[in-house]
């Protein structure tokens, strides 16, 4: 997120980063979810670094940790000074360990297929919104039609068909990204029709500039606001979108960690190791709340209207 | 054929003590799990299968499960606690008369067998049954008798009017078979289902799976593919012929489609219909570890001894697995502790060596890549570096797509790279699973899997993982292994009557065959089935290592 803020001044330069970051830390809600999500960040890169503090990696396996029956020695699923979070059950890793490289599987997927869904849904909106007609037509109906498809269940079946060589962390990027355009490519075609009856869309047009001109030098950067908020706010769902594959045992293949396949997986323990359960669990939920406060917090401080700082 | 485990030598604890619970106070006998039969009631089988055919052609049911309370057979297995299991008469008189050195085998059958319609059961039937299971159309079911009966080899099932000389009727009450070669075992192969006797005129194979003409003391009342299957009463079905039936409860329903996890919980909450019933897969791993921690649960969980082979299969026709010198090296980097941690820790089996399992007779014990439980990755390292694979191989493991196998899977993968050795893992759907590695495609290195053999014998343990003609069209020879000297030594053992003769040669075999480590043999396992509160006489004999569904009563 820093970084994304770091940028915000060049897209936007009437606004002011200085304003922004005022208003931002006036948002106790944006500050905690900034700080959460920068923690998850810098755990994420890290992972080694920290997990070479810790002591097991999240592929050792510590079978001295379980019991006979396979489930963990000790209090809360075999917490322990060695093991901070307990370890999992039949196979002894490190808890801790998998839900910090855990941290690596969610964040790439859900960033990187938020890439995926914004550059299309930027592309797809601005061009149906500045050259309207069929082009419009066109594009609106596709977007609709994908808009109403069922995600998930394609997912799993791409998921199943694929080839085997195909690496199955792009393949939920593209599939994920694919299928998240379509409410972005709505609010940008929206902005764009608003946009290009602006006087100086149509001075510039006027002045002979070309469409290329017009869309990436005049309309685009007049959208980067309202593009940057809604790529935040959907971060989560695409983290989520991954967690739920890897529940379903269609995210990435064992024994990479993933959240999503410890909590499957933690499901069946409940009732033994609840807290099997518990720390995949709250990571999964605190990284969501934290996009999604952070999200909010950046749209009203880049909100125009509320503080009237136009475009 | 059966994929699944166990087998074993004696069943602790399980049957013995009960609390009794939840059961009513007032009857006698609900204090002991090892009740004398009643009558009545309902019993209902919890499965995770979504559709059970009771057509004995297609059907690789063991003799004491779903099937052999429909469908009797010329002989069937008498299987009671802490005793080897027997081959017992069924509809046969007894177990089979040899003749000609025991290349000819005559059966008699009883007096008074009727099907449930009424009208009477014949031998014809029998020969019937056992033509239509070579159909093709009918395939997949237990197919030992298709290459022992003499003049099999090109014979497509009775739908094109054929017959088959060598199964010979000379009147209504007597079958006589002619194999291809001495074998002693056949009593045990005459209890497969496919020695079922099947009316012709009654017979549609696309249907009669789902209404069979039954034998047995159940008939099919209804079936709902994926739903449910519901047993009643077979009012023709006369007990004083059957021996091993006690036909406890007067209702057997299976509910079809139940999520592993979900059935083994609902059995240890026990309440409502849970208490009558029992859960016909492996308690998970998870459960298991629950039923253990609480006393009152552990009395109702039945565990066998160690029995099936679960092993990992190399693809011996593929890549570096070709040099048998890398397969050698990898026999010493199995973590066996973890596997068997992963499985759900040591009531889930013990480590293995061999290729016959434990309990089978003429098994001789030996260890020719001795390791610690959890492997030797240095001395496998140091092989794969002489064999010139010091660091290159990365091989893909095949493996169904859930958690249990999966953690199974990871285990081995965490120790074979200790050895330097990258495992990929491949997860698919469970039938994709075998579908691809028993069909023609060979595009795995390795197979995760586990075998019980049919019947109490070596040739069980190892024809049909090692017989060369084994490979592909839907066999289980997976490491697709072929050695023209073992191919013979499997067909000299099949054909010694002597069965301490045989079973040594089989134990020779044995040997022989991980000479060329086509597989590792990673443990025997252990299963464990949970069962309901009322669920009387519900165990598990020292083979299979599956509860004996014929003689489970409920508390009255």
């Amino acid at each position: 997120m820093a970084s994304v803020i770091a940028t915000e001044p060049a897209l936007e330069p009437s606004s002011g980063a200085r304003q922004v970051a005022r208003r931002l830390s006036a948002d106790r809600g944006a500050v905690f979810g900034l700080v959460v999500v920068l923690v998850f960040v810098l755990a994420a890169v890290f992972a080694p670094l920290i997990t070479a503090i810790s002591g097991y990696g999240p592929y050792e396996y510590d079978l001295a940790a379980l019991d006979d029956t396979g489930a963990p020695r000790g209090f809360g699923g075999g917490i322990s000074r060695e093991h901070w979070f307990g370890v999992e059950p039949l196979t002894g890793r490190d808890l801790f360990a998998v839900v910090i490289y855990g941290a690596r599987t969610s964040l790439l997927v859900g960033v990187a297929a938020t890439v995926v869904s914004v550059v299309l849904g930027v592309l797809i909106g601005i061009v149906a919104g500045y050259f309207g007609g069929w082009a419009d037509r066109v594009l609106s109906r596709a977007t609709d039609v994908v808009f109403g498809f069922p995600g998930l269940i394609f997912m799993i079946a791409v998921g199943a068909i694929i080839p085997p060589w195909f690496p199955k962390s792009l393949l939920i990027i593209v599939v994920i990204g694919f299928f998240g355009w379509p409410a972005i490519a709505r609010v940008v075609r929206g902005q764009t029709l608003v946009l290009k009856q602006r006087n100086y869309v149509v001075a510039s047009l006027a002045a002979g500039a070309s469409a290329t001109h017009l869309l990436f030098r005049q309309i685009l950067p007049n959208l980067a606001a309202t593009i940057i908020v809604f790529a935040t706010i959907s971060i989560p769902g695409k983290i989520g979108a991954e967690a739920a594959l890897s529940f379903l045992g269609v995210g990435v293949p064992p024994p990479t960690p993933a959240w999503g396949r410890s909590i499957g997986e933690a499901i069946n323990w409940v009732q033994t190791d609840p807290m099997f359960l518990f720390f995949p669990g709250a990571a999964l939920f605190l990284v969501t709340l934290a996009f999604n406060l952070a999200g909010d917090g950046l749209r009203d401080a880049l909100d125009p209207r509320s503080e009237g700082a136009g475009r | 054929m059966n994929r699944l485990r166990g087998m074993g030598v004696v069943l602790a604890a399980a049957a013995l003590m009960l609390t009794g619970c939840n059961a009513n106070p007032a009857n006698p006998g609900s204090s002991s799990q090892s009740a004398p039969p009643t009558k009545g009631g309902t019993l209902t089988i919890l499965t995770s299968q979504t559709e059970i055919s009771f057509d004995p052609a297609k059907s690789q049911s063991l003799a004491i499960t779903s099937l052999g309370l429909v469908n009797r057979r010329l002989t069937t297995w008498e299987v009671a606690p802490n005793q080897p299991a027997q081959v017992v008469p069924d509809l046969a008189t007894d177990t089979g008369t040899e003749s000609d050195g025991g290349k000819t085998w005559t059966y008699t059958l009883k007096d008074n067998l009727k099907y449930a319609d009424g009208t009477p059961i014949t031998t014809t039937d029998i020969k019937y049954g056992l033509e239509r299971s070579f159909a093709p159309e009918l395939s997949g079911g237990l197919g030992y008798h298709k290459s022992l009966l003499a003049g099999a080899d090109s014979y497509k099932g009775p739908y094109s009017g054929d017959q088959l000389a060598s199964i010979q009727t000379p009147d209504q009450k007597t079958i006589v078979f002619k194999l291809n070669t001495p074998y002693g075992d056949w009593p045990w192969i005459a209890s497969m289902p496919a020695f079922s006797p099947v009316p012709k005129a009654k017979d549609n194979p696309n249907t009669y799976g789902q209404k069979p003409e039954a034998s047995g003391p159940y008939q099919v009342q209804s079936y709902t593919q994926g739903v449910s299957l519901n047993l009643s009463r077979n009012p023709s079905w006369d007990p004083a012929t059957d021996s091993v039936r006690t036909a406890g409860p007067d209702q057997i329903n299976f509910k079809l489609s139940q999520d592993t996890t979900v059935a083994a919980q609902s059995l240890i909450a026990d309440s409502g219909e849970a208490k009558n019933s029992f859960g016909a897969q492996f308690v998970p791993a998870a459960q298991l570890a629950q039923a253990q921690s609480n006393p009152n649960v552990k009395d109702r969980l039945a565990t066998s001894g160690p029995g099936a082979l679960s092993y990992l299969a190399f693809n011996t026709q593929r890549g570096a697995l070709k040099d048998v010198k890398v397969r050698r090296a990898l026999e010493y980097a199995a973590d066996r502790q973890a596997y068997l941690v992963a499985a759900g820790g040591t009531i889930a089996g013990e480590p293995a060596t061999t290729l016959i399992t434990p309990g089978i007779p003429g098994r001789e014990p030996y260890d020719l890549y001795p390791a610690e439980p959890s492997g030797d990755p240095a001395k496998a390292k140091e092989m794969l570096a002489a064999a010139g694979h010091a660091n290159d191989l990365n091989l893909t493991l095949v493996v169904a797509n859930d958690s249990s196998t999966l953690a199974q899977a990871q285990a081995l993968q965490q120790g074979f790279a200790k050895a330097g050795v990258k495992i990929t893992l491949k997860p698919l759907d469970a039938n994709t699973v075998t579908a691809s590695v028993t069909g023609n495609d060979t595009n795995y290195d390795l197979y995760l899997g586990s075998w019980q053999p049919d019947f109490p014998s070596p040739n069980a343990n190892i024809q049909p993982l090692f017989d060369s003609r084994q490979i592909g069209g839907g066999n289980y020879n997976i490491s697709r292994y072929s050695n023209p000297e073992v191919d013979a030594l499997i067909k000299k053992a099949t054909g010694t009557v002597d069965p301490a003769e045989s079973a040594k040669l089989w134990a020779t075999a044995d040997k022989m065959i991980m000479q060329d480590a086509p597989v590792i043999p990673l443990t025997y396992t252990k299963n464990s089935f949970l069962r309901g509160s009322n669920v009387r006489n519900f165990f598990i004999g020292a083979f299979p290592a599956y509860p004996n569904y014929l003689k489970v009563t409920l508390a009255q």
